[in-house]
């Protein structure tokens, strides 16, 4: 059994994390720069329920995405949402993989680990093939595309598909790292996926910045302004009073 | 390479959005966009369009946002194609931007609480019309009601003198319904509770809500007044974006509250007017105000509920529905209130769906109401609020909004719904118990009741005369002193018929009526031709002709001065199919 670890896969999996800094640095300077635009402020009496508050709209507004009931638009494309989660999971256990494999494979080794992680990643994996798809041939989503926007959740899913091939790698990977006694049930080392998941990875700590990846970065803020807004106003916590019959109506 | 040059105007609107864009939020919503195309079946112009993705409210912003990405976004200027960066050159693009940001969205943010990255379209909507003000390109109707703002004082171009007199003719109809001449309609009452400030399109096409509001105030005996100054709470700076209309006009209403040293400012029921004087006007004045400021609607439920006034609900007996106006449900939070309300005044409410902030825009909003160019468009959008109005099956749709009532009865008309549109005022003041409501003057109102017509005419007298004559028979009048003016206030109002003398000066009613024949959108317009001509005065037009020989359809009706109120009432009744004795 091979279980040696290569230059490469060293450099791949250690080194390669100094981008990390690089990635950093931008957004340190992306969120001053967000800082440095001034935020308008309310100067009349709040309207609307005593109940709602420019900060009870703000919480309202930032945890929404995680209460597909609130939006009508999440109600009514229940499986769009759904995606949505195993997408964003799929992104999130990735990076955790990232890191985690580096320095500690042993703790994703195990079979139940291994099986899950795959799930995870070749169903968000097909999620991104289908977000591709929809982003190329429905004709609203076409015309709102960007290069970056098609670019973006191509790499992604190719990189969750490396995500699920790496996943694989993770008992061999914690033998070679003297973290996992060897045994027959463990395969060798498969240097490909790992060494091309970590440059894609690289490749993502230098370019999400300058992407709509990046998004989450705008997330927070653009989500407590419009809730401290609304909230102020009396909108934000949304009433719900007959949401169901909301969401079929055109359905 | 050589470099491409910008026109003077697209010069101005780059550096200006340059400006804009240091607000937080316009370049938080600009930025924050993942193109993931959840708003897109959420606006209503996407339902009813579903085959042109141009509609789609990431669409319509990418127009926007492309030159926030040219010019501000770090990507977009280091390699614009990448994300979809453009700048404008020429009046030709900010002409399309024009028709995006003014005539494919009317700015009622139901994108914007869709969306899962809480981008706010209606506020870069807002600065790109703004953008495109600031270098004068806008439709025309929305060129001609900011410059009534900014020159007279209110958004219709209603003179004082009108005003005072409408507020005068609204008194008297008062004390003759009940016999009783104290009722007033106070103005400029120094130290009065409450000063009450409308729509112009009340005065000028809907006297009949100052009077109802008025006969609210005077039975719930509260110590009120209403402007001669300032009187005008609508606000063209939000429809345009721009905070220096919006400050002046908010500026004059309050600056007479202060001089009337009143307690507190009501606002009667118009959806926009209620978000820029009670929300945005402060910010936009750059000042506080020292008295408290309520929707009517609020005034009305809480003298509902504390007695102050009562009311016989049985009296409005068709089942009602309510429409949520966007100012209102989506930018203010007023939902419950005015359900309340509407419960408390009619005897069977049923709700729209969907509802509150979710309800869709009654596609009259964000001053669409003014724009005829994209009329068409806004009709067809309308199907969406057709479609919810006639799920609730009622019979009349009640909205707390001036520019809703008029996008709803365009929205009703179109696809044939057969309802009315009302307001919470007029409900209410239907259902007021008062001492001995005379049944006489509702009989006569009945004929032409829910009606409007617009009466154009050179001479004042005869103006006023028929006037009259059309109020007495229940119909909301309006009037116009030349045909200019009169195929503005036909854009505006959409009236029910027309009442047109033909020698007019500067243009004929004769050539008004070819122009509404040959027009798409008027050409069914019913018109009744009211002239004193006689052949002998003016031998040179060919009336004859024009009733009889030109190949367009003569009109609904003709009535000669001297004019018989009788025959002139059975006239416009049978060209109505409306019972002259009321149905």
């Amino acid at each position: 059994m091979h279980h040696e670890i290569s230059p490469l896969v060293e450099f791949a999996s250690e080194k390669l994390h100094i981008l990390l800094l690089f990635m950093a640095a931008v957004y340190t300077l992306k969120i001053r720069w967000i800082l440095l635009h001034t935020p308008g402020k309310d100067r009349q009496a709040p309207t609307g329920s005593p109940d709602t508050t420019g900060q009870r709209g703000a919480m309202y507004s930032l945890f929404n995405v995680a209460m597909p009931w609130a939006m009508p638009s999440t109600r009514k494309h229940k499986m769009f949402y759904a995606e949505f989660v195993v997408f964003h999971i799929g992104v999130a256990c990735s990076i955790a993989m990232s890191i985690v494999f580096s320095y500690a494979p042993v703790l994703i080794s195990g079979s139940a680990a291994v099986l899950t992680l795959q799930i995870v990643f070749a169903s968000a994996a097909v999620v991104g093939l289908l977000r591709f798809i929809r982003r190329v041939t429905v004709p609203v989503m076409r015309l709102i595309s960007t290069p970056d926007d098609i670019f973006s959740v191509a790499l992604l899913t190719v990189w969750l598909v490396f995500s699920f091939l790496m996943a694989g790698q993770a008992p061999a990977f914690a033998v070679a790292k003297g973290q996992l006694e060897a045994s027959s049930s463990i395969g060798a080392l498969q240097e490909t996926p790992v060494v091309v998941y970590y440059f894609i990875t690289s490749f993502f700590l230098m370019y999400v910045p300058f992407s709509k990846i990046s998004h989450y970065i705008y997330y927070p803020f653009s989500r407590w302004y419009l809730g401290r807004t609304l909230g102020h106003r009396g909108v934000y916590p949304m009433k719900q009073f007959g949401s169901e019959a909301n969401a079929d109506f055109l359905s | 390479m050589p470099t491409k040059t910008r026109s003077p105007r697209a010069e101005k609107v780059v550096e200006l959005m340059k400006t804009k864009c240091k607000n937080r939020q316009i370049m938080l919503s600009l930025a924050a966009c993942v193109h993931c195309g959840m708003c897109t079946d959420q606006c209503h112009y996407v339902l009813a369009n579903p085959d042109d993705p141009s509609y789609a409210p990431a669409a319509k912003a990418d127009k926007i946002r492309k030159l926030f990405k040219a010019h501000i976004d770090w990507t977009g200027r280091a390699v614009p194609w990448w994300v979809g960066a453009k700048s404008v050159y020429t009046d030709e693009e900010l002409e399309d931007l024009m028709d995006t940001v003014f005539g494919k969205c009317t700015g009622c943010r139901r994108c914007s609480i869709v969306c899962p990255m809480g981008v706010d379209m209606a506020v870069f909507n807002g600065m790109a019309r703004n953008l495109l003000y600031s270098v004068g390109i806008m439709p025309e109707g929305v060129r001609h009601v900011a410059k009534d703002q900014w020159e007279i004082g209110n958004q219709m171009g209603v003179l004082r003198e009108d005003y005072l007199d409408t507020l005068e003719w609204m008194e008297e109809e008062l004390q003759n319904k009940h016999n009783d001449p104290s009722i007033k309609i106070p103005v400029d009452k120094v130290g009065a509770d409450i000063m009450y400030v409308i729509n112009p399109r009340e005065a000028k096409y809907d006297p009949r809500s100052i009077a109802d509001a008025a006969e609210i105030f005077h039975f719930a005996g509260v110590n009120w007044t209403m402007p001669s100054e300032g009187w005008d709470m609508t606000n063209f700076g939000l429809f345009v974006g721009d905070p220096a209309l919006g400050g002046a006009c908010s500026k004059r209403l309050y600056d007479a509250a202060h001089r009337l040293g009143v307690k507190k400012v009501v606002i009667s029921e118009c959806g926009h007017g209620y978000r820029s004087t009670r929300c945005e006007g402060q910010n936009w004045a750059g000042m506080d105000v020292g008295f408290e400021m309520e929707s009517v609607v609020i005034t009305l439920l809480n003298w509902l509920k504390d007695g102050t006034i009562k009311v016989d609900k049985s009296r409005n007996s068709d089942p009602v529905t309510y429409h949520d106006s966007c100012n209102f449900a989506r930018s203010c939070g007023m939902t419950e209130e005015p359900r309340e309300v509407l419960k408390m005044v009619a005897s069977e409410f049923r709700e729209m769906y969907p509802n509150r902030a979710e309800n869709f825009c009654c596609t009259g909003g964000g001053g669409a109401m003014s724009m005829s160019e994209y009329a068409p468009r806004r009709l067809k959008s309308a199907k969406i609020k057709a479609q919810q109005l006639k799920q609730t099956g009622a019979k009349t749709v009640v909205t707390s909004c001036h520019n809703c009532v008029d996008g709803l009865y365009d929205c009703i008309k179109e696809y044939d719904l057969g309802m009315q549109v009302t307001q919470l005022v007029n409900l209410t003041a239907n259902a007021l118990l008062v001492p001995a409501r005379p049944v006489k003057v509702m009989e006569s109102i009945k004929a032409l009741y829910g009606k409007k017509v617009l009466v154009i005419d050179d001479e004042p007298d005869v103006r006023l005369f028929l006037t009259k004559i059309y109020a007495e028979n229940g119909a909301t009048v309006m009037d116009a002193p030349d045909a200019n003016q009169g195929m503005r206030a036909i854009r505006d109002m959409r009236p029910d018929l027309v009442s047109l003398d033909l020698i007019m000066p500067h243009k004929t009613g004769e050539k008004l009526y070819w122009e509404l024949r040959k027009d798409e959108n008027y050409k069914d317009l019913p018109v009744v031709i009211v002239s004193g001509y006689a052949k002998v005065d003016k031998p040179k037009i060919d009336f004859d002709g024009f009733i009889r020989e030109k190949d367009i359809p003569a009109p609904d009706g003709f009535i000669e001065k001297p004019i018989d109120p009788d025959k002139l009432i059975g006239t416009v009744c049978g060209i109505l199919k409306v019972d002259k004795a009321g149905v």
